[in-house]
């Protein structure tokens, strides 16, 4: 229905939690190869297969790395609070528009299920919105539009796959969004996103009370990944930990930026508990006094 | 050795709601199985995801808990892996006819021996009270706040039409009917589809048991299960009377009948002479 409403030129988007989102990766990778924005809103759970219905961030990999078959990246937002969901939706949809490609905010159970005042900042006026001159409809006076992913010939799908891969390219170059918190001069540099990145803040800001100097970079965009704060951080820096509500899924990317510069440790939790600020602020603490 | 109802009985307790319908479909099942003095260990039952789907966790039986409306899928992959079993798939109208409306019609057209039990509550119960593909028109809930405006599919009307060999319905507040009604369609050959009306006493406040009460009606005592346009017909009764009983039932070659029939003659291979003609 997405896919429809979608080739229809209206903005769309869907929602599910984890084994309803494994369902629609044929229907996204079918709208990335047609060319279609929506957004597609995942609150993840524990997995795999029912799982439970506790928080997770099991997803990560299958958001990020494809899901689906073929070519392809979703830029992947990846909220903290709902306040930073609000303001991400609206985001979420200008993106989509803007690579006409479907965009995935992808958050843990915890999002979905928690109560906080929001504030919504922003009007979206849907007559100043972009044109979308390709939609199905109103072909009166113009060539009709065909939405579709077929391409028979492999020379011309392989130009069709080369023009994807640049709109991604231009995705990566300018869609990069993240936080870096109490980084300057940090020592002990904490990666999570999320939920795990609030809890993580608190005990961050607690271990800086007793003289450790930790920090937290918080991707926004798990797809593209940021690489700048790692840049940055990686002189100053003794220790990584990277933190997830998994078995250690970013921690892939976290490794293609710190390469083997510095070492990372992992603590992940895959069944649906949360860390608690306390238990974070013990690993980091731990990580003072083997550094 | 006579079995009685308790050898079914799993360790684990049900979740269910107290008063919830499926427990009455549960002890039926159980007395079904005593009844045919059937083997606890040759027995698979399989579910999708659903309140009721969770009733193969509640039975010291085999079991599936499997994929969100794909239980028939799952339930043919057993029956065809290995014949010898009872296969028995339950779930609730959800599960059979929003997600899994896709297998059932190939399921019933393929005639496969196995039993399907649908625990019909018209409503998703496990998530809270949303409208389901059986809800009544005008059925208000939270997710249809103005109304329900889709017409609901009747199971077995639709179960007849796509070419089920037998079709009933039971309602789970009169259990000794509802025994009499797993008995047939577990001795019957090919694909046996039964609803099963389950009260879901948590969310559905209009199809209530005093609902049904009032509007379950077995099937007249002439009537003849042999005639699919009277069986749709009659399945079709809503308004005040809804009947029970069995609409339809025809014998016809199985899945496995048409495999046997096809393999007349052919000399079957071992799986030691399909390794060894590999190498």
């Amino acid at each position: 229905m997405v896919l429809g409403a979608a080739a229809a030129g209206v903005r769309a988007m869907t929602s599910s939690s984890s084994p309803g989102i494994s369902l629609m990766q044929e229907g996204i990778s079918y709208m990335v190869g047609c060319q279609l924005p929506a957004v597609i809103v995942n609150f993840m759970r524990g997995g795999p297969g029912l799982g439970g219905i506790g928080p997770a961030q099991s997803d990560y990999l299958q958001a990020t790395k494809g899901g689906g078959h073929g070519d392809y990246n979703l830029v992947v937002l990846a909220p903290s609070t709902i306040q930073e969901l609000v303001d991400l939706m609206k985001e979420a949809f200008d993106i989509a528009d803007r690579y006409r490609n479907p965009v995935m905010v992808l958050a843990d159970g915890i999002i979905a299920q928690m109560m906080e005042a929001v504030e919504f900042k922003y009007e979206v006026d849907p007559a100043a919105l972009p044109p979308k001159p390709w939609a199905v409809g109103g072909a009166k006076g113009r060539p009709k539009n065909v939405i579709k992913s077929l391409d028979l010939v492999p020379e011309n799908l392989e130009k069709y796959n080369w023009m994807l891969q640049e709109k991604f390219k231009r995705a990566r170059a300018n869609e990069v969004r993240y936080e870096e918190y109490m980084m300057e001069e940090a020592e002990i540099v904490l990666v999570c996103f999320g939920t795990v990145a609030r809890v993580a803040k608190k005990s961050i800001e607690e271990a800086r009370k007793q003289g450790v100097k930790a920090g937290l970079i918080r991707p926004i965009t798990l797809w593209p990944f940021p690489e700048e704060p790692f840049l940055k951080a990686i002189p100053k820096s003794k220790k990584f930990l990277v933190l997830e509500m998994n078995a250690g899924q970013m921690i892939e990317d976290v490794k293609l930026q710190v390469c083997h510069a510095r070492p990372i440790e992992f603590k992940g939790k895959p069944g649906g508990t949360v860390f608690t600020p306390s238990e974070i602020l013990e690993l980091i603490l731990s990580l003072e006094e083997s550094k | 050795m006579v079995r009685t109802a308790l050898d079914y009985k799993g360790k684990l307790k049900p979740t269910w709601c107290p008063g919830c319908g499926d427990f009455g479909v549960l002890t039926a099942l159980f007395n079904a199985f005593a009844r045919l003095d059937l083997d606890p260990n040759n027995i698979a039952i399989v579910s999708g995801i659903g309140c009721s789907s969770r009733l193969p966790g509640f039975a010291s039986t085999y079991g599936v808990h499997s994929l969100h409306g794909r239980a028939l899928p799952i339930g043919q992959g057993v029956k065809l892996a290995n014949p010898e079993v009872e296969v028995v798939v339950v779930g609730g109208d959800g599960d059979a006819f929003a997600i899994g409306g896709g297998h059932f019609p190939h399921a019933a057209r393929r005639n496969i021996d196995l039993t399907y039990i649908v625990m019909n509550n018209r409503i998703y119960g496990l998530t809270k009270g949303q409208v389901a593909p059986t809800s009544d028109v005008n059925f208000r809930t939270v997710s249809s706040p103005y109304g329900n405006f889709e017409e609901p599919i009747n199971p077995v009307a639709f179960a007849i039409s796509v070419g089920a060999t037998f079709a009933a319905r039971g309602f789970s507040g009169k259990v000794d009917q509802l025994t009499d009604l797993i008995v047939a369609a577990i001795t019957h050959r090919g694909f046996a589809f039964l609803e099963v009306i389950s009260p879901c006493v948590t969310f559905n406040k209009v199809h209530t048991y005093k609902y049904f009460q009032e509007k379950v009606t077995p099937l007249p005592a002439e009537y003849q299960p042999d005639d699919r346009t009277k069986a749709i017909e009659m399945a079709q009764v809503m308004q005040d009377v809804i009947y029970t009983g069995i609409f339809y039932r025809q014998e016809k070659l199985t899945y496995h009948d048409w495999i046997s029939k096809i393999m007349e003659g052919v000399r079957p291979v071992t799986p030691k002479e399909l390794v060894l003609s590999q190498k």
